[in-house]
């Protein structure tokens, strides 16, 4: 994912030449800021050149795609269902995105159509980083999406490592172009695409600052992993590793590259945020300078950094089960259903007045709330689809509640009984307490949970033999590692597992390469990813 | 490469030797720090250098495409603050559909496809292989969207769907671009929304026109009119346009602010977007789509700005204070510099959004100029005077009236103010704008007042060939003349009124004029 950055680098940069730029690096060289920028959530192509093609070679229309879903899922409708996680993981995951209405297959193969449900989730990543991004210092800013192709050559002779795969538009407006431009944001080479994970499109926010001395870059790309890991275990309850990619795994053109490394529900690592340390090699690629306190003329030291779309996939794998998506509190866009229960003509408009004005009670506590009193639907359909859709909490009112002005809260984490309240008070002050104490307990079990699940994976080895053990068991390996690349590569090409990072966390004391038996100074962790 | 201002504040000089001559050279380029170009002698050139010189543009290496910067990111991001709130509260969803669209899908519409297709970016090769079927990028997202519209909606209980995107969009046009007002990629919002009447498409096409209002009036300080378009100019495929048109008077060119279409049911017979009423009976949704883009900040620049620079309202201005120490020789400076902070502080708690430059490498004289550059509305100056008063200088930008305020009363005034600087940038424009709005009945009238830079209200026979017939007429140079819009808001019509082209009845007061 990584890798995909690049190109917009090249659009970056393409202005140090101009006086403006070199006045802002140099006024902000007598600062403790340089250049901050960073490029808000927005639309940016990522395309991918295998996948384009075959997109267009599989003889695709939309028309046929749109209209042969609408015919099946019009038979269908009723009998679709889940493929239960444990049984299938993929189709787990795909059946999920389709019944909970988060994303739609595009037009062109490989895209998606991101639903009001899928895009409110990637909305709250943006609400919370965007201020903290703010807060640290950072501007938005937009960048235009085509990039001239004499630039992508320019930076591609440059930084070793990094060959374009890129879509190329070649016409506009019926005349064919002088010089041919570039999308943005381009270098992803997929042979098949999942939504949210792999996609030929995604959205993303990229951060690039531009620093007057190493050690305030290092800090920069430090900071901005610690923000990605404490809003991965806060707000989407993903209990992320983070730490230090190896050499091979490094970002193309980057010093170093740090990362935060998810486990998914079927184990595989999700790489769910990263943040790179660029150097200077960038800088003096497109000749980046500022002057310093002495006159003397410096290249900038960089950084970039991002979280994509990607993310709410991470979300969904994390947390789902067999009955479908399961969203922390924190990041759903509905935290509580409330679903009226009534039988008789007569018990309607009782239960329909206390259903919203419970409804009312908690919007004003600033609960996100949803009120299902549609009557085509049975109270036992609406438990299962709001379920499947992932809301945390539902509440149940019926005319003995009514009578007794009390409610029903089931909190969807926990099945049955065990996960159920009887009786609670619609007292106002009483009622909001219980919900934002119930939302904050599914908070933290959630996290509880997919933390002891990430644990219980993970397995501490001491040998080659041990390593290869654990990744044939489907669990994430740990180990001392001071080998070479080579040796990187042996291990990925006969257990199928890279090094996802090198953590910042470290077990203390001396330590022997699990591969060479020489000595170590870090562990590292291994896997198979998506 | 040091910016210093030979005058600059007296402390921060350095008594490096090789610095100073160096310097010396970097401050004769510096001083250009005003405009070269004036706004009333050539416009064109003044608002290519203050779009860039108030930091809001980068010109980028492809003609046509721009880089936001900062300055800018944070209107679109007040605007975008507004106006998602908005339409939240009218139940609309955001989503985000592909920017890729397959030719097939694209070519649905006919007329909507004749009206865009010039425009029309392609993608034809990836990597260095061809594509055997070329990929077009949305100039607009109506037929991207509706394949799916018609798979979501099957019965009256999934409507209305009402669903809108913040995206980018690309129109690779080939006359002349100007930054805001005329790009081939743009950010915009776009609502595509479906009704099972008529009457529901019809109400909500007026509730957004009256939200684009309200960001032009409320926020932009611009005023509009709202109406309806011709039937040349509105929206390719569609039913009927509704627009907020404002009006440039140094060019005398009227602006097309914002749009909401209503797409009657034409598209829903393309893609065929059905669904069965309570009576199980098959009908087909009525349709709107509605777009406000970065234009809008154009607008605002073009309207507001003078000679010192950009003028920014202060609702949408990104810094709405500037609080600049003035310390004299001897003076207290450390007194001076903590004042300021403080009284950044106030102000930022108090919740306007205010900044201190208190860089000491630049003299008062050079930040005054930069501020007014940058547009932001209002000036604090701190200088020793001030400080023995208890006292801060406030200087508008808009009108450069200076008051000096006891710091004891300093945010009750600080509101009043920029409140009343947003109210006179309105009064201001409007007042300018009606000028140039000239009733005319004849021809020689209307040739008149176009040659005058008009906006022109004139009966009309509401033919689609005497419009036609009107810009042919009116070619030149400068452009040719078209209706601007229908306004609402109609003044009376005499029976017998004739049209001021073709001299028929007239049917209606429409506004001509040229237009961006």
């Amino acid at each position: 994912m990584g890798a995909l950055r690049l190109p917009s680098l090249t659009t970056f940069f393409i202005s140090s030449s101009s006086s403006t730029f070199t006045r802002a690096a140099s006024i902000s060289a007598r600062s403790p800021f340089l250049l901050r920028l960073h490029q808000h959530p927005n639309p940016h192509l990522h395309l991918s050149r295998k996948a384009l093609a075959a997109s267009v070679a599989s003889d695709f229309s939309t028309e046929s795609l749109a209209k042969k879903e609408s015919r099946e899922s019009n038979s269908n409708e009723e009998k679709r269902f889940i493929t239960p996680r444990s049984q299938d993981f993929s189709a787990w995951y795909l059946d999920v995105i389709a019944r909970a209405e988060l994303a739609d297959y595009g037009p062109v193969r490989g895209t998606m159509v991101i639903r009001p449900y899928g895009y409110a989730i990637w909305e709250s990543i943006q609400e919370y980083l965007n201020v903290i991004f703010k807060e640290t210092g950072h501007s938005n800013m937009y960048f235009p999406q085509f990039i001239p192709y004499s630039f992508i050559e320019k930076e591609a002779s440059h930084v070793e490592g990094f060959s374009p795969e890129l879509a190329l538009v070649t016409i506009g407006g019926g005349k064919e172009l002088e010089e041919k431009l570039v999308w943005a944001n381009v270098t992803r080479w997929e042979m098949r695409t999942k939504p949210f994970v792999r996609t030929l499109e995604f959205l993303w926010q990229e951060g690039h600052t531009a620093h007057a001395t190493p050690e305030e870059a290092e800090k920069e790309a430090l900071q901005m992993i610690d923000v990605y890991k404490k809003f991965a275990y806060e707000q989407a309850a993903i209990p992320v590793i983070a730490g230090r990619k190896s050499r091979a795994e490094t970002f193309a053109g980057a010093s170093r590259t740090y990362t935060i490394e998810a486990m998914m529900g079927d184990r595989k690592a999700l790489q769910a945020g990263t943040s790179h340390n660029l150097g200077q090699n960038f800088s003096r690629a497109f000749g980046t300078q500022f002057s310093d306190e002495n006159g003397q003329r410096q290249h900038v030291w960089q950084t970039s950094w991002a979280v994509s779309t990607r993310f709410v996939g991470g979300i969904i794998m994390t947390h789902g089960d067999d009955t479908g998506l399961m969203l922390p509190p924190k990041m759903a866009p509905i935290q509580v259903v409330i679903v009226p229960i009534w039988k008789k003509a007569d018990e309607k408009a009782g239960v329909l007045d206390a259903v919203s004005s419970v409804a009312k009670i908690l919007k004003t506590a600033g609960v996100k709330v949803k009120v299902d009193d549609s009557e085509q639907r049975t109270p036992g359909w609406k438990f299962n689809f709001w379920e499947m859709k992932g809301v945390p909490l539902r509440i149940e009112i019926g005319p003995r509640d009514v009578s007794n002005g009390t409610v029903v809260i089931s909190r969807r984490d926990v099945p049955g009984k065990q996960g159920k309240v009887f009786g609670v008070s619609m007292e106002p002050s009483i009622l909001q307490a219980q919900v934002k104490e119930r939302l904050e307990d599914i908070q933290s079990a959630l996290l509880e949970q997919a933390t002891s699940f990430r644990d219980s994976n993970i397995v501490d080895v001491s040998s080659y033999d041990e390593l290869k053990e654990a990744i044939s068991q489907g669990k994430w390996a740990r180990g001392p590692w001071s080998a070479s690349e080579a040796e990187e590569l042996k291990v990925k090409e006969e257990t199928g597992a890279t090094i996802r990072c090198f953590p910042f966390e470290q077990p203390p004391g001396l330590k022997t390469c699990l591969m060479t038996g020489n000595s170590a100074d870090e562990v590292a962790l291994f896997a198979k990813s998506y | 490469m040091e910016k210093g201002v030979a005058e600059s504040a007296p402390s921060s000089k350095k008594s490096n030797a090789n610095s100073k001559n160096a310097k010396k050279k970097e401050v004769k380029k510096e001083t250009g720090l005003g405009l070269s170009n004036k706004k009333d002698e050539n416009f064109g050139e003044w608002y290519s250098e203050v779009v860039v010189s108030g930091e809001m543009i980068e010109y980028y290496d492809i003609s046509g495409c721009y880089i936001l910067r900062p300055w800018t990111m944070s209107i679109w991001e007040t605007m975008q603050a507004f106006f998602d709130a908005e339409i939240k509260k009218m139940k609309i969803k955001n989503c985000y559909f592909p920017l890729f669209v397959s030719p097939g899908v694209l070519q649905r519409e006919k007329d909507h496809i004749e009206g865009f297709a010039p425009e029309v970016a392609w993608v034809t090769k990836s990597g260095d292989t061809d594509l055997d079927v070329h990929i077009a990028i949305r100039p607009t997202s109506e037929t991207v969207m509706y394949p799916y519209y018609s798979k979501w909606i099957r019965g009256h209980r999934d409507l209305p769907l009402k669903l809108n995107q913040w995206c980018n969009v690309v129109r690779w046009e080939f006359s002349h671009p100007t930054p805001f007002i005329r790009s081939r990629e743009f950010l915009w919002q776009e609502g595509h929304t479906a009704f099972a009447t008529k009457e529901e498409a019809d109400e909500e096409v007026l509730q957004i026109l009256e939200l684009y209002r309200r960001i032009y009036e409320e926020f932009l300080a611009i005023p509009v009119v709202k109406g309806k378009k011709s039937e040349l100019e509105k929206f390719a495929g569609g039913l009927y346009t509704t627009s907020v048109e404002a009006f440039i008077p140094n060019t005398g060119r009227g602006i097309q602010g914002a749009t909401s279409h209503c797409l009657g049911q034409n598209f829903a017979k393309m893609f065929e977007i059905n669904f069965e009423n309570e009576k199980g009976e098959k009908g087909m949704v009525w349709q709107n789509s509605w777009a406000y883009s970065t234009r809008t900040i154009g607008v605002m620049v073009m309207v507001h700005g003078d000679d010192k620079g950009l003028v920014m309202p202060p609702k949408v201005s990104s810094i709405q204070v500037i609080v600049i120490p003035v310390p004299f020789k001897d003076a207290d400076t450390k007194g001076i510099f903590d004042a300021c902070s403080e009284t950044v502080k106030t102000l930022s708690e108090a919740g306007f959004r205010v900044e201190d430059d208190l860089r000491e490498n630049y003299s008062p004289g050079w930040k005054y100029s930069h501020w007014e550059m940058k547009g932001v509305p209002l000036r604090i100056e701190i200088g020793p005077k001030d400080l023995a008063n208890k006292q801060v200088r406030v200087v508008r930008r808009d009108n450069s009236a200076k008051v000096d305020i006891p710091v004891s009363n300093l945010v009750e005034q600080v509101k009043e103010i920029l409140s009343k600087i947003q109210d006179s940038l309105f009064e201001a424009a409007k007042e300018k704008r009606d000028k140039c709005i000239e009733k005319v009945k004849t021809w020689d009238e209307f040739m008149t007042a176009l040659s005058d830079k008009k906006m022109i209200l004139a009966p009309w026979c509401d033919e689609e060939e005497v419009e036609k017939d009107v810009k042919a007429r009116t070619k030149g140079e400068a452009g040719a003349a078209k209706t601007l819009c229908t306004p609402f808001d109609q003044p009376e019509l005499p029976e017998g009124t004739l049209c001021f082209a073709s001299g028929k009845p007239a049917k209606k007061w429409t506004y001509w004029g040229r237009s961006y």
